[in-house]
């Protein structure tokens, strides 16, 4: 599902690398962890997996399909698969949770009769049906990130990558969301979650790419973050 | 309901939400239409009529054309069939010696009541020449003054050739301003729309995340840009329809006879014509191009 062979990123001509020669592959259905400290690629990987960015050498491969090569036009559709679940929620915050979810829907062009049948139920999923018509600035942090979670999913993509996810949580909502997203992952989703939360890593014992200095420097299955260092 | 009906629908409740939503920007954004729009069509305006007052006036330009006393009645005839058959005149009149003393007792009435009329007429025959380019006024009495027969040919020389100087400076200088201000148009009104698009950048990123193609996010900036535009220009328009019947008006009640102004009607469709389009394209080129950098992420 996502493949990359000899992976370097460099934002600068001449500049440090963000991330050198990185070589994993993640199958369909898994859930993999990204850490290591601030600045090691953790993000850089996330971003060229939606190309945001382009890869400077390398090659990276989702859906079996070199994203570096993936002509702009596409990006939409490869995006439409990616479910995407940001540290600062990324909602339009004057707008309500059933809104801010039926949004991407209607951008995939979805039918209304779809987008009504299926919005309150990944609201309820992530247990904010009663929220729906609620506008997402008023609503708590964790409850915000649960309208991400519930936005991510709504398409059924094939992937879900989340940013720290819980990185502007308490840690009660922290694991309120991790649980969210590890039963994402139960219902077949392969699931991406770059953090530098320890607690969060060594509770769920997934499988750990441990990243330094932009360097892959551990692999682990049920790791843990202690790791790292 | 097919897949693209529900992106229509959305498209336009999103463009009328997105004008509610930014309300304020939206209407700065318009404002700034109105006030470019009607700072040109004001002038346009004012050009417009100037160019029809001085076509008047350059209509008005005749060449008269005195015949020589002397000449016999052969030659009289050849410059009457030369001057029939020339190229560039619209309208030959002939006026002879009698009708000229005519028209003179008629202008000056008392004055030339004791004039006798058994004495001789000094006063010449001529043509009166309405030529069908006024600009070739001073070429062609130049050409009429060879012709045999011909004793002298006025023009109001020196007059025309200011006129048709002071005319050209003023198309001149219209056309450049109008230029200017169109370019000050379109530098104002992209700003502005990039402003209103700036301030949602966040909302433009989101739905490149969630897949939306760059198409589905301009639809709706752009029918915002055209509705902002097509009202930006339609408003300046009822104000300039206005301001002109009342500027007519003051024209008439004044008794400026000579400033003959173009009918209402005419002038503001013709300005309609321009501005219209102008306003819309505006709205429209202004979104797209303001949208640029943020639909590349």
């Amino acid at each position: 599902m996502v493949e990359a062979k000899n992976l370097c990123m460099r934002y600068e001509k001449g500049g440090r690398y963000a991330l050198e020669d990185l070589n994993f592959y993640i199958d369909r259905g898994e859930f993999v962890f990204f850490v290591g400290s601030s600045g090691a690629g953790k993000s850089t990987i996330l971003k060229l997996i939606i190309r945001e960015i382009k890869p400077t050498n390398g090659i990276l491969k989702i859906f079996g399909r070199d994203v570096g090569r993936l002509p702009r036009h596409r990006l939409p559709y490869l995006r439409r698969n990616i479910g995407m679940v940001f540290q600062d929620f990324r909602l339009m915050e004057e707008r309500t949770a059933f809104d801010n979810v039926a949004f991407a829907m209607v951008v995939t062009g979805s039918s209304r009769r779809d987008i009504r049948k299926r919005v309150p139920h990944v609201l309820g999923l992530v247990g904010l049906h009663d929220k729906a018509r609620t506008r997402v600035c008023d609503l708590s942090g964790g409850e915000q990130q649960r309208v991400g979670l519930a936005r991510a999913i709504a398409n059924r993509p094939a992937m879900i990558i989340a940013d720290e996810p819980t990185g502007n949580l308490d840690p009660g909502t922290t694991l309120d969301i991790m649980n969210l997203l590890r039963n994402i992952n139960l219902r077949g989703t392969t699931v991406l979650v770059a953090t530098h939360n320890r607690e969060v890593v060594d509770r769920f014992k997934k499988r750990v790419l441990y990243l330094e200095d932009g360097k892959l420097v551990g692999d682990e299955q049920k790791g843990i973050y202690a790791h790292v260092h | 309901m097919p897949m693209f009906i529900s992106g229509f629908f959305y498209i336009i409740a999103e463009t009328f939400k997105g004008l509610y939503r930014n309300r304020w920007m939206c209407i700065t954004s318009t404002g700034v239409v109105m006030v470019t729009l009607l700072m040109l069509g004001l002038f346009m305006l004012v050009n417009l009529n100037i160019s029809h007052i001085t076509e008047t006036v350059k209509e008005q330009v005749e060449i008269v054309l005195y015949i020589d006393d002397n000449a016999d009645q052969e030659t009289l005839d050849e410059l009457g069939q030369k001057l029939s058959m020339h190229s560039g005149i619209a309208e030959v009149r002939y006026f002879s010696s009698d009708e000229h003393m005519g028209r003179l007792h008629r202008q000056l009435g008392e004055i030339l009541e004791g004039y006798d009329s058994g004495l001789d007429n000094p006063l010449l025959a001529s043509y009166e020449i309405r030529t069908n380019r006024p600009e070739a006024v001073v070429a062609m009495a130049e050409e009429f003054e060879s012709y045999p027969g011909v004793s002298n040919v006025f023009y109001g020389q020196g007059y025309v050739e200011n006129l048709f100087a002071v005319t050209g400076v003023i198309q001149m200088v219209g056309l450049a301003l109008m230029a200017g201000l169109s370019v000050t148009a379109v530098f104002l009104i992209s700003h502005t729309i990039k402003l209103t698009v700036m301030m949602r950048k966040r909302e433009i990123s989101i739905m490149k995340y969630v897949g939306a193609t760059n198409w589905f996010i301009r639809w709706p900036y752009v029918l915002e840009g055209l509705l902002m535009g097509f009202v930006g220009a339609v408003l300046p328009l009822v104000g300039l329809y206005y301001i002109y019947e009342f500027s007519a008006e003051w024209v008439e009640v004044n008794n400026l006879v000579f400033l003959t102004l173009l009918p209402v009607q005419q002038i503001i469709s013709e300005l309609a014509k321009y501005l219209v389009p102008l306003g819309t394209g505006l709205g429209i080129l202004g979104s797209i191009f303001s949208m640029g950098r943020f639909l590349r992420v």
